[in-house]
C-alpha cells in the first residue's frame, strides 16, 4: 500500500474536497448563525451543498487555538466546541422540522480530533456535559431521520471519536495509507498501563481486532462501514452513502444503522461475536420473568 | 444471598456492585439477568491470560420499587476498575434496550398504565470507562449506550447513582451526564478526565492527583451538587440512595426532562452561560466558583458536616 500525504490537521481542506465548489458557508446552519469568531474556534460548523443538496458540515480546525480555554488546540474538542457542534445539530433539526423524511438535510462529520479538553477548569465546569450534549443532539437528529455520515480523515481518538463520529448512521474512513488513526490509546501506552509486554499485544492484535489501532481493525469490528483509499473517493462515497442511509430510513430499517447497526456489522465481520450471544441470553432470561414485573390487574 | 435488611444501613461507598443492585430495589425483588451462574466471561481477557469475572464486572437485572419495575445496571470497581468491555458493555446496552421494549409492550397492553407502573433504569456507576484490554469493543459499546439513552427519552427515565470508589470517568462520564437525573453522595466523583490523567497532561503544578481534597473539590459530590451537575446529594448509605430513587421512580417522564442538564437547545444555551462564566472567571480552584455562587464560607464547605452543608449551601445559577 503506497503511503499518501496525510490529511491530519486539514479538516478545512477536506470540506473543500467534499462539498460542491464554493458552496460552504461557514457559521450558518438553518436559522442559527455563529457570529463570534472567538467562540469555539476549534469547531468548524456550517452549511454547504453536496451534489446539490443542503448539508450540514461539522469538522475540527487543527490549526485553531482557543484563547479562553488553552487546552483546545490541534483539533481538540473543548467545552465551547462541543456545545457549538451540538447547536449546529439542533439548528439542522429545527430547520427541517416540518419537512418529510426524504427532505431532511444530511449531516457530514469530518473527523480529525485527538481528544477532549483535559484541564482543571474543564473538570470544574463539567467537560463531560459538553461532549455528551453533542452526542445526544446527534442521536436525536439521527432518530428523527437525518442521515449522518462521519468521514474519518485523520485522528479519531477515544472519547473525541465517541463524541464526534460514533453517533453517526454510518462511518467512512480514509484507509491506513493516509496514516489514519482510530484507537482509544496507542498499544505502547496500553502495554504500560495494563502491564503486558508490547510484543504480546502486537501478536494478539493480529488475531483479535479489539486490541489494535487503525481503520482496518475498526472495519472488522463494524465500527467503520467502508474504507476509502483515495481522497478523491471521499465525495462520491459520501454522496452514495447518504443516499443509501436515506433509503434505509425511508424503509424503516433504522436498526441497521447507527451504533446498534454497527453491532450487527461487527458480528457479521467476525470482530465482535460475543456481543450478540450475551444479548440473546439476556433476552431469553428476561422473557422468562417479564410477567412478574408487569402490573397486577 | 446478602440480607437486604442488613444492607440498607451499610456504606454505599463500600458496597459491592451486586449488593448495590439488590439494595437499591425493594426487598427480594431483584432478578439478575446474565448473572454469574451463566458464566459469560470476556474472551479477550482470556486471550491475554488474565483473570475473568463470571459477570464481567457488571451486574444487570430487574427489580421493583413499589409499583415501578426498575432495571438496574451496577458496575464493580474491584474488577479491572469497573471498566467496560465487549460483554459488560453489551449487558449495559441491552438492559436499557430491554427497559424501552418492556415499556412499549406495557403501554400497548395496558391502556390505563400509570406513570408509576412504567419502568425506569438505574445505573450505579463505578468505572473509568473503556477497558483497555479490549478497548475498541469497549468504545463501540459506549456509543451504543448513548444511543439507547436518547432512545429512552420521553419513555423510560434513566437515573444515575454515583457514590462508589472509582467514581464515573472517561466515556462513562459522558454517559452519566446524559442520564435524566443524577444522585450522588459526597464520596461520589464524576468527570471526564480522571485526576491522574490531568496531572500527566498538565503537570503536577496544575493538578496534583495525590491531593485528595483537591480531587474532591474538583469532581466530588458536594462540588457537583453546587454546580447543578448532581440533582441530589444523599448520605453514604444504601438506604439513602434507595429512598431517593424511590422518590423519583413514580414521577412522570416530563418531570425527568426538567431535571436534565443537557439534551435540548435550551439546556445547551444554559450550559453555555456557565462556560462563559468559566472563561470570565478562569478559576484556579473550585472554591472560587463556590464563592461566586454566594457561599460566604466557601473554603470551609468541604469540611462542614453533611447536614449543615445541605442546609446552608448555595448552588450556582446563571
Amino acid at each position: 500500500m503506497e503511503m499518501q500525504e496525510s490529511m491530519m490537521g486539514r479538516g478545512r481542506d477536506a470540506i473543500d474536497m467534499i462539498v460542491d465548489p464554493e458552496s460552504f458557508q461557514e457559521n450558518t446552519v438553518g436559522a442559527q448563525s455563529f457570529d463570534d469568531p472567538e467562540f469555539g474556534p476549534g469547531a468548524v460548523v456550517g452549511t454547504a451543498t453536496l451534489d446539490g443538496k443542503t448539508t450540514t458540515i461539522i469538522a475540527s480546525d487543527g490549526n485553531a487555538f482557543n484563547e479562553k480555554f488553552p487546552v483546545v488546540y490541534a483539533g481538540i474538542i473543548g467545552m465551547e466546541e462541543g456545545y457549538k457542534m451540538a447547536q449546529a445539530v439542533y439548528a439542522s433539526i429545527a430547520a427541517d422540522a416540518d419537512k418529510p423524511l426524504e427532505e431532511k438535510r444530511a449531516l457530514v462529520l469530518i473527523v480529525d480530533t485527538p481528544g477532549n479538553g483535559p484541564g482543571k477548569v474543564e473538570e470544574i465546569f463539567g467537560m463531560n456535559k459538553s461532549t455528551a450534549a453533542y452526542q445526544l443532539a446527534l442521536a436525536e437528529a439521527r432518530l428523527k431521520g437525518h442521515a449522518i455520515i462521519a468521514m474519518v480523515i485523520g485522528r479519531a481518538i477515544s472519547g473525541a471519536f465517541l463524541c464526534h463520529g460514533l453517533q453517526a448512521d454510518s462511518i467512512l474512513s480514509l484507509d491506513a495509507n493516509y496514516g489514519t488513526m482510530i484507537h482509544v490509546m496507542p498499544l505502547t501506552s496500553v502495554s504500560r498501563i495494563i502491564k503486558k509486554p508490547l510484543e504480546v499485544l502486537e501478536d494478539l492484535s493480529t488475531k483479535s481486532p479489539v486490541f489494535a489501532a487503525g481503520p482496518r481493525f475498526f472495519y472488522s469490528l463494524g465500527g467503520v462501514g467502508a474504507l476509502i483509499d483515495n481522497v478523491d473517493g471521499m465525495r462520491p462515497a459520501l454522496i452514495e452513502r447518504i443516499a443509501e442511509v436515506q433509503k434505509a430510513k425511508a424503509e424503516g430499517k433504522q436498526d441497521t444503522l447507527g451504533p446498534w447497526g454497527r453491532g450487527a456489522l461487527g458480528a457479521e465481520r467476525g470482530g465482535r461475536v460475543a456481543r450478540p450471544k450475551i444479548i440473546e441470553l439476556m433476552n431469553r432470561e428476561f422473557a422468562a420473568v417479564a410477567e412478574q414485573y408487569a402490573p397486577a390487574r | 444471598m446478602t440480607n437486604w435488611q442488613n444492607l440498607q444501613p451499610r456504606s454505599f461507598l463500600e458496597a459491592s456492585a451486586r449488593d448495590r443492585a439488590i439494595g437499591l430495589v425493594d426487598e427480594g425483588s431483584f432478578t439478575e439477568l446474565a448473572g454469574p451462574f451463566d458464566r459469560v466471561t470476556s474472551p479477550h481477557l482470556e486471550l491475554l491470560g488474565d483473570a475473568v469475572a463470571f459477570d464481567d464486572g457488571i451486574v444487570t437485572g430487574i427489580g421493583r420499587i413499589g409499583k415501578t419495575p426498575v432495571f438496574v445496571i451496577s458496575q464493580e470497581g474491584k474488577f479491572i476498575g469497573g471498566s467496560v468491555g465487549e460483554i459488560g458493555g453489551a449487558k449495559m446496552v441491552n438492559t436499557i434496550k430491554t427497559a424501552i421494549d418492556f415499556h412499549d409492550d406495557l403501554v400497548a397492553k395496558y391502556p390505563d398504565l400509570t406513570d408509576e407502573e412504567k419502568p425506569v433504569v438505574v445505573i450505579s456507576f463505578e468505572t473509568g470507562g473503556v477497558r483497555l484490554h479490549e478497548a475498541n469493543a469497549g468504545l463501540l459499546a459506549h456509543a451504543e449506550v448513548m444511543d439507547q439513552l436518547q432512545k429512552a427519552r420521553g419513555k423510560v427515565p434513566v437515573i444515575a447513582v454515583i457514590g462508589s470508589k472509582v467514581g464515573g470517568f472517561g466515556g462513562m462520564g459522558f454517559v452519566a451526564a446524559a442520564t435524566d437525573a443524577i444522585i450522588m453522595s459526597e464520596f461520589g466523583r464524576l468527570g471526564l478526565t480522571g485526576p491522574e490523567v490531568i496531572e500527566q497532561e498538565m503537570g503536577k503544578e496544575e493538578f496534583d492527583a495525590s491531593d485528595r481534597a483537591l480531587v474532591y473539590r474538583t469532581t466530588g459530590g458536594r462540588h457537583k451538587y453546587i454546580m447543578g451537575d448532581a440533582n441530589f446529594l444523599v448520605q453514604d448509605t444504601v438506604e439513602a440512595f434507595r429512598k431517593q430513587v424511590a422518590e423519583l421512580a413514580p414521577l412522570p417522564v416530563a418531570d425527568f426532562e426538567a431535571m436534565r442538564r443537557i439534551g435540548s437547545p435550551e439546556k445547551v444555551e444554559n450550559q453555555l452561560r456557565l462556560v462563559a462564566l468559566a472563561a470570565e472567571m478562569q478559576p484556579k480552584d473550585a472554591v472560587d466558583v463556590w464563592a461566586k455562587a454566594g457561599n460566604e464560607n466557601a473554603a470551609g464547605l468541604l469540611d462542614v458536616p453533611f447536614a449543615e452543608f445541605m442546609s446552608t449551601v448555595k448552588r450556582l445559577s446563571v
